[in-house]
């Protein structure tokens, strides 16, 4: 997909945007600490409003160019997120299982449909997958994982 | 001497040889699958070496960093698709070889050069960096301030289309280095009420964020799932030793390939797709025969492959004597460092030289594995890569990347914040802000602001603070370079837009 953006306009917003979020962010932060962030903020500014100022001018790039289907870019980027909020919820092994069947059944399907027996096939591969992640994190290295409703 | 004699010992121990081994494996295997890159088979598998030994650890990565530049041949050979980015130019006469069924040929050239290009640069770095880190001493904190911001410089210009863009990144960087705890007055920055970030940001966890979720986000929209032309792995006349006679037989053209890995290697933010480019393009303009690059020439693969393995113990120069990253995944071996309360400099080669030799020369130990595990499991690696499918693999990263991610600290917030840094990676790409300098402005902020304020501190007096950053010789000339890196990133396009670029390269055309 392509998608019509002034690049350098975009990148020179989003250092402008960044530099404001922190400078109003800063507080009352003594000498000391603020004598740095401040020096970059300023160059931030400095180069962000030069890079916007020369996109109106002499643009780097007209257009972006997302390869592949943006649908399953924002499923993907929906479901990363979902993972990370269902492992405090759910625990690592139920919510790693359950997201990680329904990404493989997803992007399997860019190939065309999944077949009943295709998927009950899955059911066992993803919990070895997940079970011996478990396994090798719990007992092997010492890490203990977020538990939820089952484990 | 002892140093090295003692690191040698413990290197040659059961557990050692295991150690080396299992990463070189581990390393070609994620290397070799493609999309994977040397940074993410470092971040997927840095986890595993969290309950090791320090240097047990470093072995571990030593070994799959030099296992995955030397994996991402095997895709390039076979299915025309480089398996880590520092393998692009092994494409260019591997796969044409293959096709003409000198598959065998190409990989045992490639092992060949990728051996002899690692021991190279493992032979590097024994040699410069103990007095490169002892000439880093005299360094104080106006020159390492400058230094910071030369590694900056030059990875912004390198790693970006556009040098704005490129130093745009490193600010953002360098600003996010200062969220948590100030390291000069010790107050809270940038916390914005929420006192879990008051550890700061983990530099691990911005790094698997920044390069690990963007190519899965990649690979996932292209559904690259269709590896469709795969040329067969037969035996054929030409056996290793013959290979092996071809390349050694004619030594210049490995020589000056793993130079050129070499100088390229230790230019903070250069990489191995810089490297092989560079020595390919090299090979084919000394070559007597340069028609036939392209079409299936074992030169060219040579090149490519030796530069690639020199650049990785190479690009650690700089990583260990100042802390600058020489190449992407040397940002995750320092995380590991700094994790194990080791600091670059001269400490490394004195008080902690038996880890920090045992470290360096296990990753000559693993150059030479590349030869058995390589041509052993030849076989092995192309059949997995093949019949992986991508459906299985992305879902699979990012539960490793997960974990990985988690047992840093115990931290959920750790996870969601490499999730956001990737997402945010992702799109700030597409738009030409490249994840090296972020991460580099993320590694030097510290050195930077240290340097800096220290500098203002003693300069309270003086009329105009900031000159005192200018006041060395050693200063001035660190100073001159980082214009210079700047001035040589925005020379290319100034040319071009002036015309003179097109009539330079019109008239070296008609010289030929």
């Amino acid at each position: 997909m392509i998608i019509r953006l002034n690049t350098d306009m975009a990148a020179g917003a989003i250092g402008l945007a960044f530099a404001a979020v922190l400078w109003l962010g800063r507080g009352d932060i003594g000498r000391l600490s603020i004598l740095f962030p401040r020096a970059i903020l300023v160059i931030l500014f400095v180069l962000s409003l030069l890079l916007f100022v020369k996109g109106f001018f002499r643009p780097g790039g007209r257009s972006i160019v997302i390869s592949g289907s943006p649908w399953r870019l924002l499923v993907l980027i929906l479901l990363l997120l979902v993972w990370w909020f269902a492992i405090g919820k759910l625990g690592f092994m139920v919510s790693s299982f359950l997201i990680m069947f329904f990404i493989t059944w997803f992007l399997a399907r860019v190939e065309g449909p999944v077949s009943w027996k295709r998927l009950l096939l899955w059911i066992p591969i993803i919990a070895v997958m997940v079970g011996g992640f478990y396994a090798i994190f719990t007992q092997v290295l010492n890490v203990r994982l977020p538990s939820g409703l089952l484990f | 001497m002892d140093m090295l004699l003692e690191a040698l010992a413990s290197l040659m121990t059961f557990e050692g040889l295991i150690t080396v081994l299992v990463g070189v494996s581990a390393g070609l295997l994620i290397g070799s699958l493609p999309g994977l890159t040397a940074t993410m088979a470092l971040a997927v598998l840095l986890p595993f070496t969290f309950s090791m030994e320090p240097l047990q650890g470093l072995m571990a990565l030593g070994a799959v960093y030099m296992g995955s530049i030397y994996g991402g041949a095997f895709t390039a050979i076979l299915i025309n698709t480089p398996g880590t980015p520092s393998s692009i130019a092994t494409t260019f006469d591997g796969y044409p070889m293959a096709r003409q069924g000198r598959a065998y040929e190409a990989l045992a050239g490639a092992t060949i050069a990728s051996v002899i290009g690692g021991l190279v640069g493992v032979t590097f770095l024994l040699l410069l960096a103990p007095p490169l880190a002892r000439w880093a001493v005299a360094f104080g904190p106006s020159e390492m301030f400058w230094v910071a911001m030369l590694g900056l410089t030059l990875v912004a210009s390198l790693s970006s289309g556009s040098l704005l863009k490129g130093m745009i990144g490193g600010c953002i960087g360098m600003l996010l280095s200062t969220v948590g705890v100030s390291p000069v007055g010790g107050e809270t920055r940038f916390t914005f009420g929420f006192p879990p970030l008051q550890g700061g940001i983990e530099l691990i966890v911005a790094l698997i964020g920044l390069f690990v979720i963007p190519e899965l986000l990649s690979m996932a929209a292209e559904g690259r799932s269709n590896i469709t032309e795969s040329a067969e792995l037969g035996k054929t006349k030409v056996g290793i030793r013959q290979v092996a006679r071809h390349i050694l037989g004619k030594p210049v053209n490995l020589i000056r390939s793993c130079l050129i890995g070499q100088v390229i290697a230790i230019i903070p933010g250069a990489g191995g797709n810089v490297t092989s480019l560079v020595a390919y393009n090299e090979a084919k303009r000394f070559s007597k025969d340069p028609q036939s690059f392209g079409k299936g020439n074992i030169d060219g693969v040579v090149a490519s492959e030796s530069s690639n393995n020199v650049m990785v113990a190479g690009s650690m120069i700089p990583l260990l004597t100042l802390g600058i990253p020489g190449a992407p995944p040397d940002a995750i071996i320092l995380g590991v460092l700094l994790m194990h309360g080791l600091r670059p400099g001269l400490s490394l080669f004195t008080e902690s030289g038996v880890l920090t030799n045992g470290f360096i020369l296990s990753m000559g130990l693993a150059a030479l594995m590349l030869l058995p595990v390589g041509l052993l499991g030849a076989r092995l690696i192309h059949k997995i890569v093949i019949k992986t499918p991508y459906h299985f693999m992305v879902p699979a990263i990012a539960m490793v990347t997960i974990l990985g991610t988690f047992a840093l600290r115990n931290s959920l917030l750790d996870v969601g914040i490499m999730m956001i840094m990737g997402i945010a990676g992702f799109f700030l790409r597409l738009i030409g802000i490249h994840a090296a300098p972020i991460v580099l402005g993320l590694i030097l902020g510290g050195i930077a602001e240290q340097g800096y304020v220290q500098t203002m501190l003693a300069a309270v007096v003086d009329p105009i603070p900031w000159l005192r950053l200018v006041e060395n010789p050693l200063s001035k000339v660190l100073a001159a370079l980082v214009l210079l890196g700047a001035a040589t990133a925005l020379l290319p396009g100034w040319l071009e837009r002036s015309g003179r670029l097109d009539k330079g390269e019109s008239s070296r055309g008609e010289d030929k």
